[in-house]
């Protein structure tokens, strides 16, 4: 028969009890038990321990914070409405100067400038801002 | 109007319909916040800036799952980066976590308070989440973003060192 050391049998039991699957079979935990005085102690105080805070309840917090969140949340929103005509204004700039190179016989050059025409627009399309914070919260789950 | 029908507005840029998930979550979250950071106004903080990240996030939420467990990640990510405001007072007069119960007497609800405070954060998160929100181990792993093995472990561990700080302050029945 395999050894069972006592914080397994324990954590085993405490499962079951919790009405979830113990890592141990129901056999084994109490054959354990029985045979073992200083788990049935422990048993008893974690039973105790246990009855206790089954009996407590959450304190209910009362708060009003709507106000503060919508204060915040509209602070937030101004700036976000007034980033795409400046985004606008910038492609048409660099479209302009564009337009004005075609005749200078700098093709080349213009031609660079398109990629980074293309990921303004694209910005500007999905009306993605890139550096949302949002981010860095998914990242440190 | 549902968790779901609101969540549909914001994402429409409702911001109105936002309202009424905070009016609905906002007292459940403090005392979440409270039991992690033992601080009214720290957890005060800690919740408006939670909703705020939610506000942000609200486009990548996925409306067949629930709200609030959602919320919960964003809510202890901001409880645990906050640099915490001392308490006022040493003793725990107003108790803040345990709501007051019949039949129990005070001086024993402070006491087990002072247990739970003195506890670490983490593992006074556990305890609560378990006992007074009376959460299934796959909620708690849900809540926590941990396996369901380490909830088991951790709360094991958590209970035996409850019993301990409280085996003297008074006689457990």
């Amino acid at each position: 028969m395999n050894e069972v050391n006592c914080d397994d049998v324990l954590m085993a039991w405490m499962a079951e009890s919790d009405g979830e699957e113990p890592m141990l079979a129901v056999q084994q935990i109490s054959a354990h038990i029985k045979s073992c005085g200083n788990c049935r102690q422990e048993i008893e105080q974690m039973l105790r321990v246990d009855s206790l805070l089954k009996t407590q309840g959450r304190h209910q917090h009362v708060a009003n914070l709507w106000p503060a969140v919508e204060k915040r949340l509209s602070s937030r929103i101004v700036p976000q409405l007034g980033w795409a005509p400046f985004g606008l204004f910038g492609a048409i700039c660099v479209a302009y100067k564009l337009f004005e190179m075609l005749p200078e016989q700098a093709p080349g050059l213009a031609f660079k400038l398109v990629p980074l025409i293309l990921i303004v627009g694209l910005f500007l399309v999905i009306k993605e801002n890139p550096f949302r914070i949002n981010a860095e919260l998914i990242g440190e789950r | 109007m549902d968790d779901s029908q609101a969540i549909r507005e914001c994402q429409n840029g409702e911001t109105s319909a936002f309202r009424i998930l905070v009016e609905r979550y906002q007292g459940q979250a403090v005392g979440h916040a409270v039991a992690i950071l033992f601080n009214r106004e720290d957890a005060l903080d800690a919740v408006q800036e939670a909703f705020i990240d939610a506000f942000k996030a609200i486009d990548t939420f996925d409306r067949a799952r629930a709200f609030y467990p959602w919320f919960y990640v964003l809510l202890r990510n901001r409880c645990y980066k906050m640099r915490t405001r001392n308490r006022e007072t040493e003793s725990i007069e107003d108790t803040e976590i345990l709501a007051p119960q019949v039949g129990l007497p005070r001086e024993e609800r402070v006491a087990l308070e002072r247990a739970l405070v003195s506890l670490p954060r983490e593992d006074r998160e556990l305890i609560t989440l378990k006992y007074l929100d009376g959460l299934s181990y796959q909620e708690l792993a849900e809540h926590l973003q941990i396996p369901k093995g380490t909830v088991m472990s951790r709360l094991f561990h958590v209970r035996k060192q409850l019993q301990k700080k409280l085996t003297g302050q008074f006689p457990l029945r």
